[in-house]
């Protein structure tokens, strides 16, 4: 099936083709003035026959008031440049790192988004414990837990709450939770306190009736907000944020279930799917090239190349793609051969055809009969038509070798997951669509993709217009 | 006509045996495993006799000649993972009609809503429909069709209040699945659909039919949208297999029990034979759709003549 590739560039083929007919046909558009005496004009006269016409530059000039086109040029290229520099910045976390919390080594998973790993902010003068963290430098793992009591542990309930029932246990006083996860006993009438009660599980007495940590583990503070006290306790000197790492670094677009960091993987999955993208569409350039050259200018290959051509075209795409990445080890080099396999069939059969028709015009009949060598030929007369066009087409096979990393990755033939690419990344969120609050992992991937995607489109599309003389001044 | 039918018709079979020989003797190369469904049990005896069994271990042209000749009788193997020792013949067929009667019907809608929305873009360039149309064809094509139809799915669903996965018995099941596959061939119906009217308004008929007063909608639908219309025609068998094939994402996301998912499922599985048949249907479908198309493509332009094709000499 013809894609939307071939829509553009067989326009763009038509409209240059149309522009080399009027070169070289010469200037004479309208036949009557071939027999009008022409008056003597004076502007004409200044005419030196020069035109300051350059294909060129006419086409650059057209593709800057493309506004649309040149903004996203440049996010594109911001982009790209992103890819790379990101992970030099300062406090980013490497893309296959798994983060743990320092104190329980288990993993921090799906974090949620968010520009600061603040989880709570601790008003100035409440009493914490603290403990320092090993490994980092004034950071101290704070949370507000007097004791855990084990499960079916006794302790007398002194003051009845909704939420949060404030309790003595060991002669010490402090808090517990009161909800459907606690399951604390009541007595017959509740309000009648102090009564004893236990709960069927592991509890956790608080100094204040708030929950001062991550689900039970300690969260990070730096030591410069609290008052140290000598039995390991502090105050809050002023209000204090309490971080889910002993590090100002945050998770931007959050953790995935394992702890990596998102953000950084992102940007690590954009360049994989870029570095593809680039590396199809540069064998694409050259497989496409070389196959249409010969196929266009090497008369007797051209009955076999036609036959191949027929065969290799007639079977669907995504088929050779699940074959080839079916039967190699799946990885970035299986993934780029299958890729490349097929992506050159449609440029060559575009060289081919421009050569046939532009191949014994008389501008290189002449070129061959002053020997000028098969070699030059081609470079010098025959390929500079096709750039334009080339161009387009490689523009637009970026996109849609990306594309095809992530339909195969979704079928389950990718990248190992150790190897970040937006498809990989995709394919990870989708599995976690049911939960509403797990979507950032699906949505971050998405928009970076859809972003690139989109603006290679639109700017192939944009050059394409461009590269055609009709849109010329 | 009848000489070129012929041709084309022995190209494709050709074509088809070429591509079953390759598909074929790539798998061949594959490890093993993908014929046991309890490789880690069994000992090398047990392996050994099985691959006899199987005549895997027969040289590879004798391997090939014997599927050949179990395909014409419909045989395409038993599947080793997925169902064990089921015939893949009659899992398939168990699968394709429903993989069917979604691709006619997202087709049926991809016409209704791709044919208006190109006339619309035609009509008046550079007006809302042809904008909108044009963004609409640059989203679908630019944005990687896994994308949109995870977020159709995900807020379709939750929009109008209807159930994530396909259950065949619940028409309101049908509405999304469908609507996603038709998406694809919408924007290019549209796409090309323009593209053709343009062409054809430019042409002198329809300067002529315009300074005989013909009215303009008239034009439109008695003469551009017609002549326009044939071009088309030539892709619509494709378009059609590929649909009716199943598109891959949609059936695999709303579990749907057709042939697009059941290949994902058996790659997952690495049941070979299976995955070697259904890569072996889905070729021949698109085969069957091009030549399809350019049969019906003669038949109803009789412009067209068979004897000189483009670029030849």
């Amino acid at each position: 099936m013809l894609s939307i590739k071939d829509n553009k560039s067989r326009k763009l083929e038509a409209a240059l083709a149309e522009q080399l007919k009027k070169d070289l046909d010469g200037q004479i558009e309208n036949e009557d003035e071939l027999f009008v005496l022409a008056e003597y004009d004076e502007a004409a006269g200044e005419k030196t026959g020069y035109s300051n016409y350059s294909y060129w530059r006419s086409t650059l000039q057209v593709f800057l008031k493309n506004k649309v086109a040149v903004s996203l040029l440049i996010v594109l290229a911001l982009l790209l440049a992103f890819t790379f520099i990101q992970p030099h910045l300062p406090g980013q976390y490497p893309a296959n790192l798994i983060n743990n919390n320092p104190q329980t080594g288990k993993q921090l998973s799906n974090v949620p988004p968010s520009l600061t790993t603040v989880m709570v902010t601790v008003p100035a003068g409440t009493q914490l414990n603290a403990a320092p963290v090993k490994n980092a430098e004034g950071w101290y793992a704070a949370d507000n837990v007097i004791e855990s009591l084990k499960a079916r542990t006794k302790f007398d309930v002194i003051e009845y709450g909704e939420q949060w029932c404030r309790i003595e246990y060991k002669g010490k006083t402090g808090y517990v939770k009161n909800n459907f996860q606690t399951k604390l006993k009541l007595p017959d009438d509740p309000t009648a306190v102090p009564y004893e009660s236990r709960s069927n599980f592991k509890l956790e007495m608080y100094m204040q009736p708030v929950d001062y940590t991550n689900n039970g583990t300690s969260l990070y503070v730096e030591g410069s907000y609290l008052t140290l006290h000598d039995d390991g306790t502090a105050t809050a000197a002023s209000d204090a944020p309490l971080r889910v790492l002993p590090s100002e670094n945050a998770f931007w677009f959050g953790t995935n279930n394992i702890g990596q960091d998102l953000w950084a993987r992102v940007w690590s999955g954009t360049r994989t799917s870029l570095a593809i993208g680039f590396i199809v569409a540069f064998f694409e350039a050259i497989i496409g090239i070389t196959v249409g050259v010969l196929w266009g200018y090497v008369r007797k290959l051209d009955r076999i190349l036609t036959e191949v051509y027929n065969v290799l075209d007639n079977i669907p795409n995504t088929i050779i793609l699940i074959l080839i990445s079916y039967i190699l080890r799946p990885g970035f080099g299986t993934l780029v051969f299958a890729m490349c396999l097929t992506c050159w069939l449609g440029m060559a059969r575009f060289i081919r055809n421009q050569i046939v028709i532009i191949r014994d015009r008389d501008y290189n009949l002449a070129s061959r009969c002053l020997g000028t060598g098969t070699a030059k030929i081609i470079v010098k007369n025959l390929l500079p038509y096709l750039v334009s066009v080339i161009m387009l087409r490689l523009a637009l096979s970026i996109p849609s070798a990306i594309g095809n990393e992530v339909f195969i990755t979704y079928i389950g033939l990718g990248l190992p997951v150790d190897m970040p690419s937006l498809g990989n990344l995709i394919n990870e969120g989708r599995k976690l669509v049911t939960s509403e609050t797990l979507r950032y992992q699906l949505i971050f991937p998405a928009i970076v993709l859809s972003v690139v995607t989109i603006s290679f489109y639109i700017i192939g599309n944009a050059f394409a217009d461009a590269a055609d003389p009709k849109n010329h001044v | 006509m009848l000489k070129y039918s012929l041709k084309r018709l022995s190209s494709s079979l050709l074509t088809l045996l070429i591509i079953i020989s390759v598909v074929f003797v790539l798998l061949r190369q594959m490890p093993i495993e993908g014929y046991f469904d309890n490789f880690e049990k069994a000992d090398a005896a047990m392996i050994q006799a099985k691959l006899n069994q199987l005549g895997l271990n027969d040289p590879i042209p004798v391997q090939l000649w014997n599927f050949l000749k179990d395909l014409v009788h419909g045989d395409l193997g038993t599947s080793a993972r997925y169902s064990v020792g089921a015939p893949i013949s009659g899992l398939i067929a168990k699968k394709a009609p429903l993989s069917m009667k979604l691709g006619v019907l997202s087709m049926g809608l991809a016409l209704l809503m791709g044919i208006p929305l190109g006339a619309a873009m035609a009509r008046k360039k550079g007006g809302f429909w042809d904008k909108f149309g044009t963004i609409y064809i640059v989203f679908i094509n630019a944005v990687p069709a896994a994308v949109y139809h995870i977020f159709i799915q995900l807020y379709g669903t939750s929009f109008l209040g209807i159930p994530m996965l396909f259950d065949e018995n619940n028409l309101i099941t049908w509405i999304l699945p469908v609507f996603s596959m038709a998406l694809g061939n919408t924007a290019y119906y549209a796409m090309w659909l323009r593209r053709y009217m343009v062409d054809e308004m430019n042409k002198d008929y329809v300067r002529l039919a315009r300074a005989k007063g013909v009215s303009g909608p008239n034009i439109m639908m008695k003469h551009v949208l017609r002549n326009a219309f044939v071009p088309m025609i030539q892709y619509i068998p494709t378009s059609l297999l590929y649909t009716v094939c199943g598109s891959i994402y949609i059936e695999s996301l709303y579990s749907i029990p057709g042939m697009g998912g059941l290949l994902v499922d058996v790659i997952g599985r690495q049941d070979n034979p299976m995955v070697q048949a259904i890569v072996m249907i889905y070729s021949c479908i698109g085969i069957v759709g091009l030549l399809l198309g350019d049969l019906l493509m003669g038949v109803i332009d009789p412009r067209i003549s068979f004897v000189k094709k483009e670029g030849a000499r």
